[in-house]
């Protein structure tokens, strides 16, 4: 299987504009450090995660920021650097938006819920956490919610967890099975008559 | 009255389960209601019986193969995600698409929008009872557009025609006429229906105050699209966050004053005449000229980046969050699906209503289970 991406490369952080919605936050929270960078629409602001409910907090209730619409929380596997909760806020009454994450290391991946802050935030972190193995601290209902209630130890879109290509797919998975076509259980023979001798496992033929 | 021996008499509330296999769910969505009587005291809302892991799906195929899966996540309002998937991708790779481009995307989009609306009607009315009528007359004018999609993109529903930079080719020689008289007709069809349902008594007796959603509580559970607007809330992307060409037309934005079902069905009508009056702005500013920018690269490396993209779709805010680090694949790609937001408030519009109206309100939400599950 060939590597799904050839070097992997970060964006360069171009920071944005004086002016911006980074520098309303910085005011409204002056202690809580911010990596801004000017995305292709919106300001990206990086915060460590142990701040993310008080600015997510800030960021709802400051008359200044008034960011009321949380539009999309996801998930990002970063692989070694980490995986990544991203928030997408946007302010009815200012027009403004702004894109927040935060980082969580690959063996450690706890932050805190914001379903406290917004309704919609449950489901939204159901799904990123089903689908990352990322733990919301404080959620009300942490149980799966695409995924299967029993599926809790397998997390669909990290990148340790490829989509196989479908030829390695059927020759590792369904080699097994395939070998089986044609074979006649014990006591069947009768029944089945000559046709019925079991192929040889066909490996790498796959399909 | 309940009598004195009524009164004595042992209740208890017992579970109802509603699909996933069931006519009023819309696709597969399952809900549990827990009823006391007739009146729903808790919902518990089950998806994913139709997760396909387009989002993983995605990252695996370059850029031009993933718009195909925007088709099949929003199959209602196919051009409206494809649009979404070809800025997100635009915006990284800096492609700008051309003039007649833009206008043939605004034109097909707002189609669809009208297509995805008609479906709504036909659907909802069937849910709060008015059978048939509704449903045969928002398929037929419906199917007028369908015809359009179908000889422009040889495809009754999954169309793959935009592309990263334009469209894959030209319109055909009669589309401006075929889409001015559809545009006529669809007048007409509105109409039709507007006079079957709008001021039909039994229709608003089944929808007035029901699933009634405050506009902060609206806004907490970030609802998006005609639910949004229905609580008097005049946002819509098109005008608030004004992407492609949209900032050249002439419209309106209709919203409700109560938030409830009515308002809803009211304000997804107005958004069907809006829509024809965009479409007939779009048919006349058209120019002539190429579908895709003269250096489109035959292979699209986009540069590292992230972006998020999001359009005004027929049921609200239909986004698409873009990774890149190089290369021809995305290295994550997120749909933001407007109708799970829009689920996520079922249990608050649900609670405290009859077990019929639990019907009326899921219909009014008008989910896309593909959207919703991905």
């Amino acid at each position: 299987m060939t590597a799904p991406h050839e070097g992997p490369q970060e964006a360069p952080i171009v920071p944005p504009e004086p002016g911006t919605i980074a520098d309303l936050f910085r005011e409204a929270l002056p202690d809580i450090e911010f990596v801004a960078s000017q995305g292709p629409v919106d300001v990206m602001l990086t915060i460590d995660r142990k701040d993310v409910l008080q600015v997510l907090r800030t960021a709802k209730d400051d008359p200044q920021l008034d960011l009321k619409y949380l539009r999309c929380l996801l998930g990002v596997d970063h692989e070694e650097a980490g995986l990544e909760v991203v928030y997408q806020l946007y302010s009815f009454t200012h027009g403004h938006g702004v894109t927040l994450k935060t980082r969580l290391p690959q063996d450690d991946p706890r932050v805190a819920s914001a379903a406290s802050v917004w309704k919609g935030a449950d489901w939204l972190e159901r799904e990123t956490a089903e689908m990352f193995g990322i733990v919301f601290e404080g959620h009300p209902n942490p149980v799966p919610l695409l995924l299967p209630d029993d599926m809790t130890d397998h997390h669909p879109l990290r990148k340790d967890n490829p989509l196989a290509q479908v030829e390695e797919w059927q020759g590792s998975r369904l080699g097994a099975a395939a070998a089986n076509v044609g074979h006649v259980p014990a006591g069947y023979e009768s029944i089945a008559g000559e046709g019925g001798e079991p192929e040889g496992p066909s490996g790498e033929s796959g399909g | 009255m309940v009598t004195e021996q009524e009164r004595k008499l042992e209740t208890i509330d017992i579970n109802v389960n509603v699909g996933p296999q069931h006519p009023a769910t819309h696709g597969v969505f399952r809900m549990v209601l827990t009823v006391s009587g007739e009146r729903v005291v808790d919902v518990v809302p089950h998806i994913g019986y139709m997760h396909r892991g387009a989002e993983k799906l995605s990252e695996n195929v370059d850029y031009r193969q993933g718009l195909i899966y925007q088709d099949r996540t929003e199959y209602l309002a196919q051009f409206n995600a494809e649009m979404c998937y070809c800025m997100a991708v635009e915006r990284l790779a800096g492609l700008e698409p051309p003039e007649r481009a833009q206008y043939i995307r605004i034109i097909l989009s707002e189609l669809n929008r009208i297509t995805s609306h008609y479906m709504f009607i036909g659907a909802f009315a069937t849910d709060t009872g008015v059978y048939g009528t509704a449903f045969t007359y928002a398929f037929r004018e419906r199917e007028y557009i369908q015809e359009i999609f179908d000889a422009l993109t040889g495809d009754r529903m999954m169309y793959g025609y935009f592309r990263p930079g334009g469209v894959v080719w030209d319109v055909p020689a009669d589309f401006k006429e075929r889409v001015r008289w559809v545009c006529g007709q669809t007048r007409v069809g509105i109409d039709d229906i507007d006079r079957l349902l709008t001021t039909n008594e039994i229709f608003i007796t089944r929808c007035r105050d029901i699933g009634v959603i405050s506009r902060p509580d609206a806004i907490d559970y970030g609802l998006s699209g005609p639910m949004l607007r229905a609580c008097g809330l005049p946002f819509d992307l098109r005008r608030n966050d004004p992407y492609s060409i949209y900032d050249r037309f002439e419209f309106d934005i209709p919203t409700g004053t109560h938030g409830d079902v009515y308002d809803r069905y009211l304000v997804r009508m107005e958004e069907m005449r809006q829509s024809v009056r965009i479409v007939e702005q779009a048919l006349e500013q058209m120019p002539d000229g190429p579908i895709m920018p003269e250096k489109a690269p035959r292979r699209l490396r986009l540069p590292p980046g992230e972006v998020y993209m999001r359009t005004e779709n027929p049921r609200g805010e239909y986004g698409i969050y873009l990774v890149s680090k190089g290369g021809e694949k995305p290295y994550r790609l997120k749909i933001r699906s407007a109708c799970l937001s829009n689920l996520t408030a079922l249990k608050q519009m649900i609670v405290g209503h009859y077990v019929a109206d639990a019907v009326v309100i899921l219909g009014s939400v008008d989910i896309v289970l593909g959207e919703v599950d991905r």
